[in-house]
């Protein structure tokens, strides 16, 4: 697919189609997250609001610059080997992996001060919440990582082409949602009161 | 200097004022309605000149923004019941 | 048949069919004594009918299993089964140890039963769906092991396919989580709780695996679409198994004295589990569509297009209907339940053993496709069978809805026995539909003694 140059719209999104279904179905997941916490906590404003200011918003923010960050590399990279430079490719997709283990350690840092105050899924709906969005994100962070990772080892070694580079396409939409899950994950449940 | 790096210093910027209202520990009716408009903004840059959906057929961009909307809507509502509850 | 020994699968298909008659038999039985209490009253008491119905169920659906992993593997391994003599000599302990159970059952009082077998020892028993005694599940466990040992080294051996992988995946999860059963803690709570972890872990979780891997497989076979893209599908569908089927577990930990949380949990993760079976109809159709070849067994194609629609019908649209916990605090236990359970396991995993049985048995018997007339009784046993249990499910469904009505969502709520004279009728129309799909079975069976003219290997 060497679409790059010319004017018309391609008609499906970059990348393999099934990671498309794939993307869609995790958005709904969170979606779903998303408003279940919306709706619990409109029962229950007080809790939730005096329960928030006791998350620490500075990591959040490191957090979505970092996020905000590995996926403009992603976006580096795809453009990188869109030209047919996969060295290229394959160091702006190692940053973004770097930025995504230092979104793993601010989170597991901001976890264990968690934990080590006692809390818990069990401490109230608030935490339990927080708790369960963040570590189901984390997961995802964990695995886009684990994704990019065997797309740049295979852009390392010469894999792709400027014509031929679906795998990088998939691999950053996968990251994409990612990063586009927390920017509202992140006003949602560290800002938003 | 490339789009995607104008994107990128946008999206750096909106989650900057994000942080600031959390910081000034705002709330109330119009702050949530701001709020839920950056991350609307943020999230469909993001779907659009990342994810690469800004080239693709009206429906791609439909399914994706149908979300989005939808989603923060919705958040928005919620947010509304608690606030007149 | 393209090795040796993938006749080994012959005995395994036969035995599950014949066993999913004795089933149905029995749930015929269950659905006239729902009805007329007395029924065969004292020899033959509902809850031992419902345990054989349930038991036989399982059973067949794993020598169905056997069966077709015994068939898949060799040609997709490329290589022939590591010990044919093995997957025999299993098949006739598994054959002879069910049989002795279900015998068991028929002949002597649980109780007794319990006590002739070890139960003291180590209390596994009296569990839904997990009542075998200790020695048959101990026996369950070892050809287990004898299956999967032969299996695996045959995978190893050979040339490794996602198919192949996805397929052992849920095999050994399989087996696995049935350790689960072994564990039966004295706290009614804490029982429960890993009791789902075999159940639910097993039907919404490994058996999709296996589900999706024997679907790829006949697909790929009668479509001739390119691996590469069933493939992809298949991972794609059994991440999105994974992620919504483990958690979703919570859906069954809403009353039972777990923590709230599972409330959450469940109905969020649960709601979406239909997105894997509407993904596996939207592939099964997709594939379809695109075939490039036109396979000789029309039946395979239709057995393979009904689990893809009646899986996401009966796990899909059934499942969710009564998966969130504000409606299941009514629908919990009630035939709701019954109906979803039903068009579930039927619409998933019976069918996709026909499937697998309608494609693989012809070639067994040496030609590629059964004859016309053999194909034609085939495709109306599926949809006698498909249209009668659609019926059962809806005539469940509307017995459901009345019983939450009268019993539970109303300030004067009626007692259950009550209740269930009120709605005795739905059971008869059960009843009667129950016969059809009988007929549809029994028409299946015959198709396989059908004259004419085969299609050559
Ligand atoms: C092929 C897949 C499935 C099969 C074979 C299946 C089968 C069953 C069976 C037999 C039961 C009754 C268990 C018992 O209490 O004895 C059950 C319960 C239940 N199933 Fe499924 N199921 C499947 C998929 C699903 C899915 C995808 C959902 C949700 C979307 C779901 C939701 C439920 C719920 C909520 C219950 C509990 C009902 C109650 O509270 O009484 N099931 N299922
Ligand atoms: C392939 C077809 C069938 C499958 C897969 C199947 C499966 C099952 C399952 C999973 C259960 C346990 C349900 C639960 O715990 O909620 C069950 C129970 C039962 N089945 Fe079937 N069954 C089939 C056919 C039939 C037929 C044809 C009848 C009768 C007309 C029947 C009558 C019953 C009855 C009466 C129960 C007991 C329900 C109760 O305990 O309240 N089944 N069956
Ligand atoms: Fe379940």
């Amino acid at each position: 697919m060497s679409d790059t140059q010319t004017l018309a719209l391609p008609r499906n999104p970059p990348g393999d189609l099934a990671i498309w279904f794939f993307i869609f179905a995790e958005l709904l997941a969170f979606g779903i997250f998303f408003l279940a916490y919306a709706f619990a906590r409109a029962k229950n404003v007080e809790l939730f609001n005096q329960s928030q200011l006791l998350l620490n918003r500075e990591s959040g923010m490191v957090n979505t610059l970092v996020l905000i960050t590995s996926s403009y590399f992603v976006v580096r990279a795809v453009a990188a080997i869109r030209e047919g430079f996969s060295q290229v490719c394959a160091r702006w997709l190692l940053g973004a992996i770097g930025l995504g283990g230092v979104f793993v350690a601010v989170k597991l840092a901001e976890f264990h001060a968690k934990f080590a105050a006692g809390i818990s899924l069990h401490t109230n709906t608030f935490y339990m919440f927080y708790l369960s969005l963040t570590i189901f994100h984390f997961m995802h962070v964990l695995m886009g990582m684990v994704i990019l990772g065997f797309v740049a080892v295979k852009a390392r070694r010469g894999g792709y082409s400027a014509d031929s580079h679906t795998g990088v396409e998939t691999g950053a939409s996968y990251w994409h949602m990612v990063d586009l899950v927390w920017l509202i994950l992140f006003p949602l449940v560290y800002v938003i009161r | 200097m490339r789009p995607c790096t104008r994107i990128w210093l946008l999206l750096i910027a909106l989650s900057g004022v994000t942080y600031g209202i959390g910081e000034a520990g705002l709330g109330g009716k119009a702050v949530v309605a701001t709020l839920l408009a950056i991350s609307l903004v943020k999230s469909q840059l993001v779907a659009g000149f990342f994810m690469g959906l800004r080239r693709t057929s009206f429906m791609w961009r439909a399914i994706m923004g149908g979300y989005l909307v939808v989603v923060c809507g919705m958040i928005g509502v919620a947010y509304w019941l608690g606030a007149v509850r | 048949m393209q090795y040796q020994s993938q006749a080994v699968a012959k005995p395994y298909f036969i035995a599950a069919i014949g066993l999913f008659v004795g089933q149905i038999l029995f749930g015929l039985i269950m659905g006239y004594q729902y009805v007329v209490g007395d029924f065969l009253f004292p020899a033959l008491p509902f809850n031992v009918a419902r345990m054989v119905h349930t038991n036989l169920l399982i059973v067949w659906l794993l020598f169905g299993f056997m069966g077709a992993a015994y068939y898949m593997i060799p040609e997709e391994s490329e290589t022939e089964l590591v010990s044919p003599g093995l997957a025999k000599l299993m098949f006739w302990i598994f054959l002879i140890a069910g049989a002795l159970t279900i015998v068991g059952y028929l002949a002597v009082p649980y109780a007794t039963l319990a006590k002739m077998t070890g139960n003291d020892i180590l209390p596994t028993m009296g569990r839904e769906f997990l009542e075998q005694p200790l020695i048959t599940k101990a026996g369950i466990v070892v050809v287990a092991l004898a299956f999967l040992f032969n299996i695996t080294l045959t995978v190893l051996k050979g040339r490794k396919t996602s198919v192949s992988l996805v397929l052992l995946l849920g095999l050994w999860g399989l087996a696995v989580f049935f350790l689960f059963s072994f564990y039966n803690p004295a706290n009614l709570v804490v029982d429960k709780y890993y009791w789902w972890w075999v159940v639910h872990l097993w039907v919404e979780g490994v058996w999709e695996l296996i589900l999706g891997a024997l679907l790829a497989f006949v697909l790929i076979k009668v479509t001739g679409v390119d691996r590469e893209v069933i493939e992809k599908w298949l991972y794609i569908i059994i991440a999105m198994t994974l992620i919504t089927g483990i958690i979703g577990t919570g859906h069954h930990y809403y009353w039972i004295g777990t923590p709230e949380y599972w409330q959450w949990f469940g109905s969020v993760f649960s709601a979406l589990e239909p997105i894997p079976f509407f993904m596996m109809t939207v592939f099964a159709f997709n594939m379809v569509n695109r075939r490039r070849r036109e396979h000789p067994n029309k039946a395979a194609t239709l057995w393979a297009l009904g689990t893809g629609v009646m899986a996401f019908l009966g796990a899909g649209v059934w499942g969710f209907l009564h998966t969130l916990a504000p409606v299941n605090y009514y629908t919990h236990g009630t035939q709701i339940t019954a109906a979803h359970g039903h068009m579930a396991f039927y619409g998933a995993y019976v069918l996709v053993v026909l499937t697998i049985i309608s494609y693989a048995m012809p070639i067994l018997r040496g030609r590629a496709a059964n004859s016309e007339r053999a194909q034609v009784m085939e495709m109306w046993a599926f949809w006698l069978m498909t249209v009668a249990m659609v019926f059962i499910t809806l005539f469940l469904t509307a017995a459901g809805i009345l019983q939450v009505w009268l019993q539970r969502a109303t300030d004067t709520p009626l007692p259950f026995m009550a209740v269930q004279e009120k709605i005795a009728l739905f059971y008869w129309l059960r009843e009667a539909t129950g016969v059809v799909f009988l007929i549809g079975l029994i028409v299946y069976v015959l198709s396989f003694f059908a004259k004419g003219e085969t299609k050559a290997a």
